[in-house]
C-alpha cells in the first residue's frame, strides 16, 4: 500500500528562463506520492500546483531537481517518456475542451489508438472506461460529445484518460464549472476509481470539502513551495495557518470552530457532515448528562 | 514545449524608457520612414550608418539587445535562403568567381550582393520589432486609428480595423497558451506530435486544430456578448481614457529619424 508511484526531490521549475518574463513556478518541492493513496493538492491561484503535475508525466522537464514515476527517473528520452504518459493520466482544467473526434466512442478510442492497441482491445477498453464514468457505451458512444451535457462531456474526457489505464489518476480542478449534481457524480466516480480500481489518485481542487471527503492526505502548495504536507485531519485542524494564505477548512469543520470560539467543548478535527454531527451530538449529550448528574 | 519562447515579434517588453513614451503615431511613421530608408541605401556605408542609429535607438529602449535580435530567429532560414541565393546568382554574369558547385558558379559580386541584401533584411525586422518591442498593443491600435482617420471619408474603416487589430493581438497570447494546453493535453492521451511522415505528422494536428477552433469561436462569441452588453456600436461618438498628443519630445524624435534618415542616404555619394 505504501510504496511510493511518483517522487520530486529538490523539483525547481522556471518558465521562460532568459528572457524578461522568467517566472519561478516551483522552488525546491520534496513530494512522495504513495501507491494506493489518494492525495489532494491544495493551494491559492498561481501556487503551482498545475506545474508540479506536469512534471509527474513528463509534460514539463524539471529546470533543476528529479522525477521518478514507478521507480524510474523521467530523463528527456521519447521512449522512457511515452511510458511513463501510459502509467499517470492526467486530466487537465476544463478537460471537455480536448475533445475533437465525431463521436463519444472514438473520441474515448483516442489514447488506446495511440498506444497501438487491436481494435477489440481498444472496444473493450472504451466500454470500460464509459461504464467507469456512469455512461451507457451504448447510448453515449456514437453521439457526438459536443452534443452533451457540461458534466456529460467532463465525463467523457475523464474516460479518455482512463481508457489509457494509468495507474496513477492526476485530476486538476476536475468539478471546476460544474452544477451540484455534475460534482457531485463526478466526485462519487473519482472515489469508486480509487476504492475499487485501486487508482492511485492526486486531486487538485480549490474545495476543501472535496479534499476532506476523498483524500486521505493533503500536500498545501504556497509560492512553489510546500506549506503544509501532512494527513487530513491534521492539516485542517491548522486552520489559522491555512486561512493565513488565503484557503479554508471544510465548511462543516467551521462549524465546529465556531461552536469552539462559543465555548462548547467540541474537537475540531472532523471534516465531514456526518462526524461533525457525531461530535456535537456527542458533546451535547455529554453536557446533558453532566447537568443531570449534576441536579 | 514553451511555444512562447520563441514569439518575440510583436511582443511589447515594458519598460519606462524614452522611446516607449514617444506617441505610438510618432513610433509609426518614423518606423515607416526607417523601412522606406532601408530599401533606399545603395551601398554598405549607408547600412552601416543606418545600423549605427538603430543600435542607438534600441540602447535608448533598454530592450534588451540580445532580446531584440532573437526576432530573427524565426527567419534564419530565410536570410540564410537569400544568402546562398544571391551568392550563385545574385551577380550579373561574368563576375569573378570564387568558386564553383556543378553548374553554378559563386561570384564575388554575388557573394557582396548577398551580404548587401541580408544586412538590410535584418535592418528591416529589427527596425520593425523595435516598434512592437516598444510600443504596447493597444497603443498601437490607437495610433493607427488616428492616423488612418482623415482617411475616412474615402471609405476606409478605420475604427473597425483598429478594433479588430487590438483584438487579434490581445488573443494571440491566449491562443498560443490555449494551443499549448490542449498539445500538452493529447500527449497525455498518448498522442505523437513530432514522428512518421508529413501525412502522418499532418493527421496528427486534427486532434489540437479542432478542439483549437471550438475553443476561439467560443471564445469570439463570448466577447461579442461581451462587448455588446457594455454599450459597444462601433467607433462612432466613442470617447477615449488615453487622448494621444503630440510633445516637444515628439517633434525632436521626429526631426533625429528624419535627420539620421537623410545622413544615411547622403553618406554613400560623399
Amino acid at each position: 500500500m505504501s510504496d511510493p508511484v511518483v517522487v520530486c526531490e529538490g523539483l525547481t521549475h522556471v518558465y521562460l528562463r532568459g528572457t524578461p518574463f522568467e517566472s519561478v513556478a516551483l522552488r525546491g518541492v520534496d513530494l512522495v506520492v504513495r501507491r494506493g493513496e489518494c492525495l489532494g493538492l491544495v493551494g491559492p491561484t498561481g501556487s503551482g500546483k498545475s506545474t508540479l503535475v506536469q512534471h509527474f508525466n513528463g509534460l514539463l522537464r524539471p529546470t533543476e531537481g528529479r522525477v521518478w514515476v514507478d521507480g524510474v527517473e523521467i530523463r528527456p528520452g521519447t521512449a522512457l517518456v511515452r511510458e511513463v504518459r501510459r502509467k499517470v493520466g492526467l486530466l487537465f482544467q476544463y478537460p471537455e475542451h480536448q475533445l475533437f473526434e465525431a463521436t463519444v466512442f472514438d473520441d474515448v478510442a483516442f489514447g488506446p489508438r495511440n498506444l497501438g492497441l487491436d481494435p477489440e482491445e481498444v472496444q473493450e477498453r472504451v466500454r470500460e472506461s464509459l461504464q467507469w464514468v456512469g455512461l451507457d457505451p451504448d447510448r453515449f458512444g456514437p453521439r457526438s460529445p459536443f452534443s452533451l451535457s457540461g458534466g456529460e462531456m467532463r465525463r467523457v474526457a475523464i474516460a479518455g484518460v482512463l481508457a489509457m489505464r494509468p495507474q496513477v489518476l492526476v485530476l486538476d480542478e476536475p468539478t471546476a464549472g460544474l452544477d451540484p449534481e455534475g460534482r457531485r457524480e463526478i466526485l462519487s466516480r473519482v472515489r469508486e476509481l480509487h476504492r475499487k480500481a485501486r487508482l492511485t489518485v492526486v486531486l487538485i481542487s480549490h474545495s476543501m470539502d472535496d479534499v476532506a471527503r476523498l483524500c486521505q492526505r493533503v500536500v498545501v502548495l504556497h509560492r512553489g513551495q510546500v506549506f503544509l504536507d501532512a494527513p487530513v485531519r491534521e492539516a485542517f485542524a491548522q486552520a489559522d495557518r491555512l486561512r493565513s494564505i488565503g484557503l479554508d477548512v471544510p465548511r462543516a469543520t467551521d462549524v465546529l470552530l465556531r461552536l469552539k470560539a462559543a465555548g462548547l467543548p467540541v474537537r475540531c478535527d472532523r471534516l465531514t457532515v456526518e462526524e461533525v454531527c457525531e461530535e456535537i451530538v456527542r458533546v451535547l449529550q455529554g453536557n446533558q448528562r453532566w447537568s443531570s448528574s449534576e441536579a | 514545449m514553451e511555444l512562447l519562447r520563441s514569439l518575440t515579434i510583436g511582443q511589447y517588453v515594458p519598460r519606462a524608457s524614452p522611446v516607449h513614451r514617444l506617441d505610438p503615431r510618432t513610433k509609426i511613421l518614423a518606423t515607416t520612414v526607417l523601412v522606406v530608408v532601408v530599401f533606399l541605401v545603395r551601398d554598405f556605408r549607408g547600412l552601416g550608418v543606418f545600423a549605427a542609429f538603430l543600435a542607438a535607438a534600441v540602447a535608448l529602449s533598454q530592450v534588451p539587445a540580445g532580446f531584440a535580435l532573437r526576432g530573427l530567429r524565426p527567419i534564419w532560414f530565410l536570410l540564410l535562403l537569400t544568402l546562398v541565393l544571391q551568392v550563385f546568382f545574385g551577380g550579373s554574369s561574368g563576375g569573378t568567381v570564387l568558386w564553383r558547385l556543378g553548374p553554378f558558379a559563386a561570384t564575388r559580386e554575388g557573394l557582396v550582393q548577398g551580404l548587401f541584401v541580408t544586412a538590410r533584411l535584418v535592418l528591416l525586422v529589427v527596425s520593425t520589432s523595435l516598434l512592437t518591442f516598444t510600443t504596447s498593443p493597444v497603443e498601437l491600435a490607437d495610433g493607427m486609428e488616428r492616423l488612418l482617420n482623415p482617411f475616412r471619408r474615402l471609405g476606409v474603416p478605420a475604427h473597425e480595423l483598429a478594433m479588430m487589430m487590438t483584438i487579434a493581438l490581445r488573443f494571440i497570447p491566449t491562443l498560443v497558451e490555449e494551443t499549448e494546453k490542449i498539445m500538452k493535453a493529447q500527449m497525455a492521451r498518448g498522442a505523437d506530435l513530432d514522428t512518421g511522415g508529413p501525412l502522418r505528422r499532418a493527421r496528427a494536428l486534427v486532434p489540437i486544430l479542432v478542439p483549437l477552433f471550438v475553443s476561439a469561436f467560443r471564445r469570439a462569441d463570448e466577447l461579442a456578448v461581451a462587448m455588446e452588453a457594455r454599450g459597444y456600436r462601433g467607433g462612432e461618438g466613442r470617447t477615449r481614457m488615453k487622448q494621444l498628443r503630440y510633445r516637444a519630445q515628439d517633434l525632436w524624435a521626429g526631426l533625429v529619424v528624419l535627420g539620421a534618415s537623410a545622413l544615411v542616404l547622403w553618406s554613400g555619394r560623399i
